[in-house]
């Protein structure tokens, strides 16, 4: 049985969190999010408290590799095979989950290796499928990821990057498609995140405890209620679950839709370079997040404003800076600027 | 005493460690207890509470040991049951057995920390994800964590420790009669077990029987508004990051006054859970600053929040005076002032002046490799040369990463790899009444991977005698220069000052640099130099530290003058017990780099023969910058 986790929408502030994560789920195309912060900043309990308003996807049905058969040219081997001889691909609807990276996983187990019970009932090698193909279509969470080892890291790094995992070892010769929103949590303290890997996570949030009494009374409120009687309270959220969850759906819906002008192109241009930023991977970002943004608040236009919301998420982490400079986000800055367009 | 003796020592028997106690029995009474850390020295019996825990609630105790390797803790692949039955067979690991007990780690700080940062997620969660070694599993883990730690030892990590939800100091009973107490239950204990648990039945009964009542009790406590504000309030004051502090406070306030037979909460079950809720978590706070210092040195620019919080001057109110004194780890921040000798009335203006000087940071360089001793090493006698060698890694420690098929000779076997390359043939050899044949051909070997770039502990001397002349600045200029270069090799840093009569360890070894800036810059200065003191801290953190951290090396940067002026004791000659300490130390995987920040023109060669006892390398400040260096040497060739 699941245990029942803190819902979503009870969870006090951090709205930019919460941001970062909904835009990734309304356009996994954005990236993913690193949420860094202090140690007992709700980092966890958000992620984890996602799978309540997860919208429905939809996958081949028993490929142990979700693949989504809109796609057919993101299919894994099996799935190729049954359509290319002419078979056809059942799709059964289910939702989106949020697969754990544990700490403590091992190579295999993360890129998937030998079935050992096929090879030892049948003598022939067959592939058991990992962390990420379970991955494939869903959020992949990483908690602490500055403390994962460097070795399944740079398998992370090669799958979100291709969006297809690879696998060449103990005699396998193996590819899936494993494309996921891609969640880390991290504690900064603990160490920095290795700069390809910070620079893979398309936003990033810096969460910091809430100094407000009432607000932090109201957190330890909430949490109380939840502990006391888990059912009944996450009963009591279930309206306002399905509402976010229903505001993702059409949100995802009218993402194709959603129009961004020339005037908001130039002003994404104007933003980034106005923050030094160089490369195009944070331009085309910034466009997906604000188009993502537009869509979740049900507008078919992107407007300045949604610059403005998703702007810190997108640069805050990829702006250029000497070691030992305090990571802040200059939102004058970001206002002067957007007042010049 | 062997634990043997131990096992059925009943809880009420324990003497003193009221703290503790209540610690534990919180945890047993409310299932949002799920983590508890006991901090006391050797003897203070941490481990004869837990076991009385058990004996006391009739859950079993599963101990987990230091040396447990993942494999073992959260499970793998059952290697047997895998051959016998021709499947991928789950092995769980001690966590299992650990469903619906109480899970117990003594010297829980010495335990591997990514290993302990995945235990404490099991137990938080109550359920074990596992993704190991070719098995994929998951399952429940409900279980009530006692650690405990000697507080001596180096300690957990702050954000690790936040992860308890209580944390309880015991300590040796200090008194005679307290000791003598102790002494006599033990013995009346280890004389006749059964007729010593027989005495304290009752006892033992009446605690069973308070628990089991606030047990029922807890669903109906309730907390006023006003005692929550207390509550949120009180660990807004100790600078806790996070919620968890306010969570575990209000959960622990509750439980109390449950086990007190109430069904509402008091202000004094707030104070008593504000002393095994916060001391953990209260942030370090440096000395407060001087009322007016004379001429306000430049501030760093960005005021963070953590800062504002800390610099706020602590003004404890009546009810907090118990938890300062409770909060307080053995090292007493407060008492230095009063164990100043007294200086002369017109002097002391000045010293206070002097004193809490912080100095900016000062010009920045491009540092040479000061971690290569390039033969500097000035080595007194050869019988001691391997004393400090680089500790050669052996093959058998690390983590096992991965496997290989080895070309040559298999020395570290990796027998699941191993199994798993014999299995897809084991229908076509020839087995010779063996249930797996296996041909050199499988065999497979680990890869072992250790942590890579190493630790180096900068110890400051922060003493008046650099601040006078602005020395300081140039100090931390060369400290932040080398952080540079560490930051840029991913080292561990960690940077421990010394100034007036004791010594601190103001950042443990961390992979952040950005934080040793921070705390780099609020450094203050002034005061005498306890160099002594310095070098006992850091042998006693960095011996507990390379014993965590086996295979990694260590360098300890010491940057002073060299001239001690506070000795350890009384009457005693300061540089002379410096130097006979220096030649004792002997600490496993350390190298000693110092560097002396003596300046002007009389040198003195203080500094240059502690490296000497120090076997270790020895710089000036001012060499350490790498286009300096060069430029002199230029000269001499031209």
């Amino acid at each position: 049985m699941q245990k029942l986790l803190f819902p979503f929408v009870s969870i006090v502030g951090q709205e930019d969190m919460k941001r970062a994560l909904l835009l990734n789920i309304v356009d996994p195309g954005i990236g993913g999010v690193l949420i860094k912060g202090e140690k007992g900043t709700a980092k966890s309990t958000t992620v984890r408290s996602l799978h309540r308003i997860l919208p429905p996807r939809v996958s081949v049905e028993g490929c142990p590799f979700n693949c989504d058969p809109s796609r057919p040219d993101r299919l894994c081997p099996y799935c190729a095979d049954r359509l290319s001889s002419g078979g056809d691909l059942e799709g059964t609807e289910a939702d989106m989950r949020v697969v754990e990276l544990p700490l403590s996983a091992t190579e295999d187990r993360v890129a998937g290796t030998l079935d050992i019970e096929h090879v030892l009932k049948t003598g022939e090698k067959k592939f058991e499928p990992g962390v990420l193909a379970q991955a494939n279509g869903n959020l992949l969470y990483v908690d602490e990821v500055n403390l994962l080892d460097d070795h399944i890291v740079d398998l992370l790094l090669d799958s979100a990057a291709m969006g297809v995992n690879y696998i060449e070892r103990e005699g396998v010769s193996f590819s899936h498609p494993s494309r996921f929103i891609l969640i880390g949590t991290m504690n900064p303290e603990e160490g920095e995140l290795r700069p390809q890997l910070l620079d893979r996570f398309g936003l990033s949030v810096d969460v910091k405890g809430d100094r407000d009494m009432e607000q932090r009374m109201e957190v330890v409120r909430r949490r109380l209620a939840f502990d006391t009687d888990p059912e009944a309270y996450t009963a009591g959220c279930a309206a306002e679950s399905d509402a976010v969850r229903d505001r993702i759906v059409s949100a995802r819906e009218l993402l194709p839709r959603v129009v961004a002008d020339d005037a908001v192109l130039r002003a994404v241009v104007t933003v980034t370079t106005s923050f030094g930023i160089d490369g195009h991977r944070a331009d085309i970002t910034m466009m997906k997040a604000a188009k993502a943004n537009a869509a979740l608040e049900g507008r078919g236009r992107v407007t300045k404003d949604d610059i403005r919301v998703v702007a810190a998420l997108v640069m805050s982490h990829r702006m250029r800076r000497r070691p030992f400079e305090e990571e802040s986000f200059d939102y004058e800055e970001l206002e002067r600027c957007l007042q010049t367009i | 005493m062997p634990s043997d003796d131990l096992t059925g020592f009943p809880f009420s028997a324990v003497y003193g460690m009221e703290d503790a106690k209540r610690a534990v029995q919180c945890a047993m009474v409310n299932p949002r207890i799920r983590t508890v850390l006991i901090r006391g020295g050797p003897g203070s019996a941490k481990t004869a509470l837990s076991r009385a825990a058990g004996n006391l609630t009739g859950r079993s105790v599963v101990n987990v040991p230091l040396n447990v390797t993942e494999e073992q803790l959260f499970g793998g692949m059952d290697i047997d049951a895998t051959i016998r039955e021709g499947r991928a067979v789950v092995q769980r690991g001690l966590l299992s057995r650990a469903d619906g007990r109480i899970l117990y780690v003594d010297d829980v700080n010495l335990l591997d920390q990514r290993v302990l940062a995945s235990l404490l997620d099991c137990v938080l969660t109550g359920r074990v994800v596992l993704e190991r070694e070719g098995v994929s599993a998951e399952y429940p883990c409900d279980t009530t964590l006692i650690a405990t730690m000697n507080p001596s030892d180096s300690d957990i990590s702050p954000h690790l420790l936040d992860r308890f939800d209580l944390c309880a100091y015991s300590s040796f009973p200090d008194d005679g009669d307290g000791r003598a107490e102790v002494l006599r239950r033990n013995v009346e204990h280890q004389r006749d077990p059964r007729g010593f648990n027989e005495m304290y039945a009752p006892e033992e009964e009446a605690v069973r029987s308070c628990m089991v009542r606030a047990e029922g009790l807890l669903p109906l406590v309730t907390m006023s508004d006003d005692l929550m504000a207390v509550a949120v309030e009180l660990t807004a004051r100790v600078a806790a990051d996070g919620f968890r502090g306010d969570i575990a406070m209000v959960n622990t306030a509750m439980t109390l006054a449950a086990l007190n037979g109430r069904d509402e909460v008091t202000r004094k079950d707030v104070e008593e859970a504000a002393m095994i809720c916060l001391a953990h978590r209260r942030n370090y706070m440096p000395e407060p600053p001087p009322p007016e210092p004379p001429e306000p040195p430049e501030p760093p620019e960005e005021e963070e929040q953590d800062d504002d919080d800390r610099e706020e001057p602590p003004e404890p109110p009546e009810d907090d005076r118990d938890d300062d004194r409770e909060d307080d780890p053995p090292e007493e921040d407060d008492g230095d002032d009063r164990q100043q000798p007294p200086e002369p009335p017109d002097m002391q203006d000045l010293q206070q002046m002097l004193d809490e000087m912080m100095f900016e940071i000062g010009e920045q360089f491009r540092v040479i490799d000061y971690l290569d001793d390039g033969g500097r090493v000035i080595r007194r006698t050869s019988s001691r040369k391997g004393r400090r060698a680089m500790v050669e890694s052996d093959d058998a420690t690390g983590r096992y990463a991965r496997s290989r098929q080895s070309d040559d000779r298999v020395r570290d076997l990796a027998f699941d790899a191993t199994i798993r390359a014999a299995a897809p043939y084991q229908r076509t050899r020839e087995h010779d009444g063996l249930s797996i044949s296996i041909k050199k051909q499988d065999l497979r070997e680990k890869v072992r991977e250790r942590r890579s770039g190493c630790t180096i502990l900068f110890v400051v001397d922060a003493s008046g005698s650099l601040g006078v002349r602005k020395r300081m600045s140039a100090v931390k200029g060369a400290v932040l220069s080398m952080l540079r270069d560490s930051y840029v090799k991913r080292d561990r840093i960690g940077l421990m000052a010394f100034r007036r009569d004791s010594a601190e360890l103001i950042l443990p070894p961390t992979r952040s640099v950005e934080y040793s800036y921070r705390k780099l810059e609020e450094l203050p200065t002034g005061g005498k130099t306890p160099l002594g003191e310095a070098l006992v801290t850091v042998n006693e953190f960095m011996t507990s530290y390379s014993r965590t951290h086996q295979g990694e090396m260590c360098y300890i940067v010491l940057i002073t003058d060299g001239r001690a002026n506070v000795p350890l004791r009384e009457g005693a000659d300061a540089n002379e017990e410096v130097r006979k300490l220096a030649a004792d130390l002997a600490i496993p995987q350390v190298r000693w780099i110092v560097i002396d920040a003596s300046s002007g023109y009389i040198r003195f060669d203080n500094a240059e023969r502690l490296a000497q006892e120090l076997e270790g390398t020895y710089f000036r400040l001012e060499d350490l910058n790498a286009d300096r260096l060069a430029e002199s040497v230029r000269a001499v060739i031209r």
